[in-house]
């Protein structure tokens, strides 16, 4: 996913995927168990693997924020690889996929939302990369308004009117209304 | 859409928003022009922004739980796991997902743990198999066992092992209100298997209850080796996470592993306490609940736990219940044996499980710690509660253990003639040592050898004592370090022998046969530690000095020139050790030893005679060898049998491979006589007998002997073991005689997935199970799978033996015929000819490969029409032909 660098480099890359990975299977997890939205912001991911990676010469550069960016964009990856696969099995086997033992979780998302979103946001990113990045930070990352307005370079209003228009477009595109 | 558009939609959309509701429709299509789809955008994007339930809105959680970590219901129903059908899910971890599975064939249970979603890195996928190695070395009853191992078509490793209906330990000991004896009991089994895991190298790391379960019969598992390793890169214990989500605690981790130190058989020792400490107390020794891995290691760091004796009075009176009152001396044991454990210091702690459970076994028997203070009081007293009938007797006995110092000073100050004191020596060590194994017991059993080496070091810290007198302390040290020697302990035996080395060679006596000896052990235990030019060395050294002054029949120089000859064997310096070990045989009969050292000597220099390829004299030495053994120990007897065996081996080098047949026959008669049908030795002649058979082309017979090889070894070893694997081969390579290609490929594929499963993807024999699975699917044609796993073998000979290894030229001339039988001309002569150059140098031609290596480079060489670089091989050839038709 990632084309390998030196060893440790490397090395570091795979955990930040592996941590990326845990993260994403405990809010799986969280939402499956019915808990309240408090506890499914990806942060753990951040403070966990925070200062466990930042030894590495990779990674260890980096501030905090910087770092949560780059988990942000570890986490993005992570998932749109999954849904690819996800999508291909159900190609290949032609069944559908359900979770295994327990009840669905109301307007699930599916796979293929999520592949949309991703094709969205590189869309945007042509269009205006400080708003894509935003997004990316936010959405896949859990940072907050100020911690993106500090990484940005912009105020906080700024972040939270760019914010807006985003969200706003990027729901368009995925479930236009007439 | 572009940038500029994009900035007028913002900008007609924030416009929007500064307006009353009611006003944004007309503001936009007013401002917007006539651009229907500019409008329809904004419009699109003002109403997205009132609802607010796109998938942005609601979290990362959906998202993640759509894709992330899950299996397909359709694999309940199907048979893609082996014979195994999911039924239910049992559990997760870090590390994968454990279901419940059903066979259906057989009606038993079984765990099968998946890791989903293991394409997300390569590193994850090895973590998940590195456990699944782990299982499969692991074979103890004390352990989950693993039964199968595969990946599914997608590549989702998957293994399925033992099935554990049961309750963590705890709450086992709870529902059926174990007293301490019992607690006690339970808690040694777990220990047991601790203990095997670590032999075999391996850290658990998450030692807890709920790793431990025990089932309603009272038997012991140990689960989840995999959870904690895969958590290596963050150091922590399974379920600590310092956002305190998941509400467990860091109780069971040792401080280092909480600081994120160096972990070690001692962490285990650590969690082990706490399992101890928990049974005993009914409570945890700390209060972590919720605490970041720093605050746990803090407060751990800040004092000692309450004593468990303390803790359990006060569980006890919470509860309402009558304390355990064994006796205050009993729980002042169990405190010390608990803490002793629980110490802070890794380098305080009991140093082995091993450790932790002899000291277990003397609390149950009553006897001194060996944690405890060595007081004469504590022990006597010990002693005397034990053994109140002989406490007379024992009473002398134990004084003279205790008091052993202070006995010998007076005797040595006293004796001052020097043959006398010489005399006296003797007599003293002699006593001393019988002494030292009558301290308390009537016989020392092997089984008790464990208590014998806490004798030894008593011997050794008394000896230790004596530096007055070096010449009784040296023979002392040399005393104690070959006892230690024979039980296995070979860095104890290490120091105690070379310190007696030293102490003879500071008295500067070039002459000294005493120096001599001492020199001689030590260079065998350099033998036993594979150090083998310091043994070389030591011992022609001593042999050296003896030659001197003795005779040339005096069994010091035997025995010293035989220990010379067995480290010249294991160098691979077969004619030297021939010469040295002939020389002994020769003395042997001149001065009439006893049969069995005669007998010992002649096994030395048949096998010497083996190894540098003199077959007929190690024949009929391993026959005179047979007799001597057959006389004294009797027919049926397993040294009788490794003696047939060793027979056998010779034979079938030989060819005779219908006397090798019989010699194996009687072997595995006399070991299924003496060990029962489920024993290693039954299936290692019966892979022997049925190697035998297929060079007879005998094979139904050989086939059936192998299949029962086969059996024992599932049986005794499991089925992911290394001499299951090493049956498999064998009956590959009978069903490719047979021509039964697609029968000898399962063989081999499943030989090769067990060498994989135990040792991972570099090992040798890997390359050997690929490469015969290579040679299967060269007949069958796959050439190009061939050829691949050909050179993938010949990858992992390179590293692992060495680019001049024969394997190594016998592989390339596999693979050189592979690309000849392709047309791939020139691709075979390189290959054919790098094993051929290989091949030539060795001391002991492979023959066979290298007649095959020359008859394909001339094929190949003459196909590509260059007849002046084939002429070469095709007059080899020729001339090998005439030699061996002799004419």
């Amino acid at each position: 996913m990632i084309s390998p660098a030196t060893g440790s480099d490397q090395d570091a890359v795979d955990r930040l995927f592996s941590a990326a990975y845990e993260e994403l299977k405990r809010l799986a997890r969280a939402v499956q168990r019915g808990e309240q939205s408090v506890t499914l912001t990806p942060t753990a991911l951040v403070n966990e693997a925070w200062l466990k990676l930042s030894a590495s010469p990779a990674l260890g550069r980096l501030s905090r924020l910087e770092f949560k960016r780059v988990a942000a964009r570890a986490m993005r990856q992570v998932l749109i690889e999954a849904a690819r696969r996800r999508i291909a099995d159900k190609r290949g086997g032609g069944l559908t996929a359900v979770t295994l033992d327990e009840s669905f979780s109301q307007a699930a998302v599916s796979a293929a939302d999520l592949l949309q979103l991703h094709d969205a946001l590189d869309a945007l990113a042509l269009l205006n990369p400080r708003q894509a990045a935003m997004v990316e930070g936010r959405f896949f990352g859990g940072l907050e308004i100020p911690e993106i307005a500090e990484l940005l370079g912009i105020s906080e209003a700024t972040v939270l009117r760019d914010w807006r228009a985003a969200r706003a477009w990027l729901a368009h595109e995925l479930h236009p209304t007439s | 859409m572009n940038r500029a558009r994009w900035e007028r939609v913002q900008a007609l959309f924030h416009g929007a928003l500064d307006r009353p509701t009611a006003d944004r429709r007309r503001f936009v299509e007013q401002e917007a022009g006539p651009d229907p789809e500019l409008i329809a955008d904004v419009l699109g994007m003002l109403a997205q922004d009132e609802s607010q339930v796109s998938l942005l809105d609601r979290g990362l959680g959906p998202a993640a739980q759509a894709v992330v970590g899950r299996l397909d219901e359709a694999m309940l129903g199907r048979q893609l796991f082996g014979p195994y059908r999911l039924l239910r899910i049992l559990g997760e971890g870090g590390m994968g997902v454990v279901y419940l599975a059903d066979r259906a064939d057989l009606g038993t249970q079984a765990a099968i743990k998946i890791l989903p979603d293991a394409w997300l890195s390569p590193a994850r996928r090895e973590r998940f198999l590195a456990e699944q190695r782990t299982l499969a070395q692991l074979n103890h009853p004390g352990i989950a066992l693993l039964y199968d191992a595969d990946t599914l078509p997608d590549g989702t490793p998957w293994f399925a092992m033992e099935y554990v209906d049961g309750l963590p330990l705890t709450e086992w000991c709870r529902a059926h209100q174990s007293a301490v004896p019992e607690r006690l009991r339970l808690f040694r089994l777990v220990c047991e298997a601790v203990r095997h895991a670590h032999q075999h190298a391996v850290i658990h790391r998450d030692l807890k209850p709920s790793n431990i379960l025990v089932r309603p019969d009272g038997v012991v598992k140990l689960l989840d080796f995999g959870i904690a390793k895969q958590l290596e890169a963050m150091d922590l214990p399974a379920d600590q996470t310092r956002t305190g989500l998941r509400a467990l605690t860091p109780a069971y981790a040792a401080p280092e592993q909480l600081r994120g130190g160096r972990i070690g058989v001692h962490s285990d020792v650590y969690s082990l306490g706490v399992v101890l400490y928990e049974l005993l107390a009914r409570r945890l020794p700390y209060d972590l609940v919720g605490r970041t891995p720093e605050e746990a290691a803090a407060i751990i760091a800040a004092r000692e736990p309450v004593r468990p004796s303390v803790a359990s009075r006060q569980t006890a009176a919470q509860a309402g219940e009558l304390w355990s009152s064994m006796g205050a001396s009993a729980w002042a044991d169990l405190d010390v044996l608990c803490l002793t454990a629980m110490r802070q210091d890794p380098a305080r702690r009991y140093q082995t499980v091993d450790a932790l459970i002899r000291e277990v076994d003397r609390y149950l028997s009553g006897e001194p710690l060996e944690a405890r203070p060595d007081t004469v009081g504590y022990r006597l007293g010990k002693f005397v509660r034990r053994n109140r009938a002989a406490v007379v007797a024992g009473g002398v006995v134990a004084s003279l253990v205790v008091g052993l110092v202070g006995f010998y000073t007076i005797r040595l100050t006293s004796a001052r003639n020097g043959a006398l004191a010489e005399a006296a020596r003797s007599e003293r060590i002699q006593r001393f040592t019988l002494n030292l194994f009558r301290g308390g017991e009537t016989a020392v059993a092997p089984a008790e050898s464990l208590r014998v080496v806490s004798l030894l070091e008593g011997g050794v810290r008394e000896a230790a004592g004596l530096d007055r007198e070096p010449a009784v302390q040296a023979e002392l040290f040399q005393t104690l370090g070959t006892v230690f020697q024979q039980l296995g302990k070979f860095d104890r035996a290490d120091s105690l022998l070379t310190r007696a080395v030293a102490l003879r060679d500071a008295r500067r006596d070039t002459t000294s046969t005493d120096l001599a000896r001492s020199l001689v052990l030590l260079g065998r235990l350099r033998i036993d530690q594979a150090r083998l030019e310091d043994a070389d060395s030591l011992i022609r050294r001593g042999l050296g000095i003896l030659r001197r002054s003795l005779p040339a029949d005096h069994p010091s120089v035997v025995d010293a020139s035989v220990a010379l000859g067995l480290a010249l064997q294991k160098r691979g310096r077969y004619d030297e050790a021939i010469g040295i070990l002939g020389g002994v045989i020769q003395v042997d009969s001149a001065t009439g030893v006893p049969d069995r050292t005669r007998a010992a000597h002649l096994r030395e220099l048949g096998n010497a005679y083996f190894y540098a390829g003199h077959y007929p004299a190690a024949d009929s030495l391993g026959r005179v060898v047979l007799a001597l053994d057959r006389a004294e120990y009797g027919e049926q007897h397993p040294e009788v049998a490794t003696d047939l065996a060793a027979i056998g081996e010779i034979e079938v080098v030989l060819g005779k491979y219908a006397d090798a047949e019989q010699s194996y026959r009687q072997a595995l008669a006399i070991t299924r006589g003496w060990y029962g049908e489920d024993h290693p030795e039954n299936a290692a002649n019966l892979t022997r007998l049925g190697r035998a058979l297929t060079y007879e082309k005998q094979v139904p017979e050989a086939t059936i002997a192998l299949e029962q090889a086969l059996a024992i070894q599932e049986r005794v070893f499991g089925p992911v073991h290394p001499q299951t694997a090493e049956a498999l081969n064998e009956l590959g390579n009978l069903a490719w005689t047979e021509d039964k290609y697609d029968l000898a490929e399962a063989r081999f594929r499943r030989a090769l997935g067990i060498y994989r499963a135990v040792f991972g993807e570099r090992h040798q024999f890997v390359g050997v199970a690929m490469s015969n699975l290579a040679s299967v699917l060269s007949e069958k044609k796959d050439y190009r799978t061939a050829e691949d796993l050909y050179r993938r073998s010949i990858a992992i000979y390179e590293v692992e033996l060495s680019p001049d290894h024969v394997n190594t030229g016998i592989g390339h001339i596999k693979l050189g015929r592979t690309l000849l039988r392709q047309r791939r001309y020139a691709g075979a002569v390189v290959e054919s000819r790098k094993g051929y150059d290989i091949l030539i140098r060795q001391t002991d031609p492979a023959t066979s490969f290298i007649r095959a290596a020359r008859r394909d480079l001339a094929a190949a060489y003459d196909s590509l029409g260059q007849p002046q670089h084939s002429a070469r091989f095709h007059a080899e050839l020729a001339d090998t032909a005439r030699a061996a038709t002799g004419s």
